[in-house]
């Protein structure tokens, strides 16, 4: 059975299916990542990937392109992390009970959204077609190489586009005004105040980016991944997002990292469940054991590195 | 006199939010449906009264079956309740109820016992088990910082599957078509309150008296009193020497316990087989009703009541409209966010504070002015 297993996950169809799981998660993980660095829990992200799943596939049917849909799927998130900031924010609602509020909205809302727009339950298979689901694309060099061509190639625009946003993430938080006023912010709120930074616009934008990047995940799922929407579709991916960015250590990149191991869990669950004599139940547990051991690991770490860092002060002090 | 000012302000403001979160249903209702006086009739007044050739009578039985529908919500109210008392943001009532459900269900099958003792012995035992549970999202908190809200998330989704898995591989009974346990023990099963169809058991019974124990832990033992500082001050619970850890610990391993309690309890009620196939949602549901009795456990009964009421009339309005029960999840995110929001009216009650101080200070004015006759 081993060596089943292990011809199963060595291969090049393996790989893509990693990076084609990893994808949504990685949207919505930059989404707490930007939230967490402005000191903002978005707990929220669940139900905003389900609200702009939903959304994604009605716009694209409206209008019969994938572009407007994915683009209404990026408003309707920002909308929402608008929604969320205005009650956090403004009237003080605690940001944890506003981002459940969302969720709650993105499990039983949205079978009645979808209900109220096209009188259908439970899911959009009527109206998906083809033309209206986000393209693949074949990158003309890459293509060609052998194994990588396999693995890299051929994947839909929007996975590019969560990778590149990585890289455009940290640049914002790292190279632009807005990125250090955004840490600032997050740092110490009171310090950013006292240099003249806007606490609460700060919020409201590191908010707006994170809705933003969960729509795209939520576009991700409907428009690509399930190839239409049905109620539970996200099925806990926003909560993963928010381990994979607490794995991460709240940086783009090791966020993007921890993101692709839980894309491996899950696509380690996907193979090894159509392996005989598995329990499927039990292989569907890997990604969330992952997850809390992954947190464990890394908590681990930190509180050594805290200790090693006071040890070394009582040193100097000595 | 303040305080009563302050009092009527909080009640009238609560339900200020609680009509502004109905009109957003309301809302909603006209614009999906084509029949909206029917749906919100249903919604409004289906739930206790039923409406025959124009007369409006009470009706006994579905009001019973609204309060049996309280049963695990007050349990996972109640839960919540402590939890979040202590500022301890874990979701794994949802999880546990589940868990609860399974083990008191396993221990009803396979358990011998005598009738009266049977459901006891089933409910303890699962309630244990779930307060264990509790240690890993608490310990992984106290131990090593790691944020509770989110292993308590994943460890509903490893609760669900670990108990498909057993019910599926180990304890399903094959000769049945859908995939449940073997029934219970008929020792084992919590007696119906009322006879008929309601299916509310003494369970109710068993958690209003769990709610004045609660209440009771909360506001009148030290243990108690602990956590609800610990909630609202923990640097200041630490410095002046509570056992911070200790505490938060306890207070999950609590809601652990009553989520085990609240999801046995329901299960030995209401059925006689274990069928629960995906996390049946009581968990979310206490979270709302804890913030509906702003974590106070004696409002816990009546926040429960009112959202079995909005439950069942939209279930009701599903029946016999066409607006989707579902419907209750707009309302409930709205009545989430309106009543969680401190700010809401914050406008009204700066004017309530300030009437205050200044009938205080005319107060004491004219008292300082009757002192000073008399001393002269």
């Amino acid at each position: 059975m081993f060596d089943q297993f292990l011809s199963t996950i060595l291969k090049a169809d393996f790989l893509f299916s990693i990076i084609r799981i990893t994808a949504p998660i990685l949207f919505a993980a930059l989404g707490a990542v930007v939230a967490e660095k402005a000191g903002v829990v978005n707990i929220g992200l669940e139900g905003i990937m389900s609200i702009s799943a939903l959304f994604g596939v009605l716009f694209s049917y409206w209008t019969q392109s994938w572009l407007v849909g994915v683009l209404g799927a990026l408003v309707i998130g920002v909308i929402l992390g608008l929604l969320m900031g205005f009650f956090a924010l403004k009237l003080k609602t605690d940001i944890i009970l506003a981002g459940i509020a969302i969720n709650m909205i993105g499990g039983g809302g949205t079978i009645f959204l979808l209900y109220m727009f096209t009188g259908m339950r439970g899911n959009t298979g009527a109206l998906v077609s083809q033309n209206i689901l986000i393209p693949t694309v074949n990158i003309p060099l890459i293509k060609s190489i052998p194994i990588l061509g396999e693995v890299l190639s051929g994947h839909s625009v929007l996975t590019y586009v969560a990778f590149i946003l990585v890289f455009v993430m940290a640049a914002l938080l790292y190279k632009t005004s807005l990125g250090l006023n955004i840490r600032a912010v997050g740092e110490n709120e009171h310090a950013a105040e006292s240099v003249g930074i806007s606490v609460l616009r700060i919020k409201y934008i590191a908010i707006a980016i994170s809705g933003a990047m969960a729509g795209l995940g939520g576009a991700f799922m409907s428009m690509y991944y399930s190839q239409g929407w049905n109620s539970g579709m996200i099925a806990g991916r926003g909560f993963i997002a928010l381990a994979a960015q607490a794995m991460g250590r709240g940086e783009p990149v090791g966020t993007m990292l921890s993101s692709l191991l839980f894309g491996f869990a899950q696509a380690l669950r996907t193979k090894v469940s159509g392996l005989q004599g598995v329990s499927s139940y039990l292989v569907s547990l890997i990604p969330y054991v992952f997850t809390i051991v992954g947190l464990v690991i890394y908590a681990i770490s930190t509180t050594k590195k805290v200790r090693r860092y006071r040890e070394t002060q009582v040193k100097a002090a000595e | 006199m303040t305080d009563r000012r302050m009092l009527v302000f909080n009640v009238l403001r609560g339900a200020a939010a609680i009509f502004l979160a109905l009109t957003v249903g309301f809302i909603f209702i006209i614009l999906s449906s084509d029949e909206p006086l029917t749906a919100l009739r249903y919604l409004l007044i289906g739930p206790i009264f039923s409406i025959r050739n124009g007369i409006l009578s009470f009706n006994t039985i579905s009001f019973y079956t609204i309060l049996a529908a309280m049963i695990p919500t007050i349990f996972t109210g109640l839960a919540v309740c402590v939890m979040f008392s202590a500022n301890q943001f874990n979701l794994a009532g949802e999880g546990l109820v589940m868990l609860g459900g399974f083990i008191g269900a396993l221990c009803a099958i396979y358990l011998k016992m005598a009738a009266g003792l049977h459901p006891v012995v089933c409910v303890v035992i699962a309630a244990i088990a779930c307060g264990l549970v509790m240690l890993i999202p608490a310990l992984l908190k106290v131990k090593l910082g790691a944020s509770e809200m989110v292993t308590s998330l994943m460890l509903n989704y490893i609760i669900m599957f670990i108990v498909l898995h057993f019910l599926n591989y180990n304890f399903a009974d094959r000769s049945k078509g859908a995939t449940q346990t073997f029934p219970f023990e008929a020792t084992a099963q919590i007696p119906a309150l009322v006879p008929g169809s309601s299916k509310l058991s003494w369970g109710f019974i068993i958690a209003l008296i769990f709610v004045v124990i609660v209440a009771l832990f909360m506001y009148r033992t030290k243990w108690g009193y602990a956590i609800r500082m610990i909630g609202i001050n923990q640097p200041f619970s630490k410095y002046s020497g509570m056992k911070v850890g200790a505490t938060i610990v306890l207070s999950q391993i609590i809601g652990g316990v009553l989520s085990g309690m609240g999801g046995s309890i329901e299960v030995l009620g209401r059925y006689n087989t274990y069928l629960w196939r995906e996390l049946p949602g009581y968990g979310w549901t206490g979270i709302t009703i804890a913030i509906l009795a702003k974590n106070n456990p004696i409002f816990v009964p009546f926040a429960a009541f009112f959202i079995a009421y909005l439950d069942k009339g939209c279930q009701l309005m599903s029946t016999y409209s066409d607006v989707p029960s579902e419907m209750i999840d707009i309302i409930q995110a709205a009545i989430f966010l309106f009543f969680a929001a401190e700010q809401f009216l914050a406008k009204y009650r700066q004017k309530v504070v300030v009437k205050n101080t200044r009938l205080e200070m005319a107060k004491a004015e004219t008292r300082a002015v009757s002192t000073e006759r008399r001393n002269a």
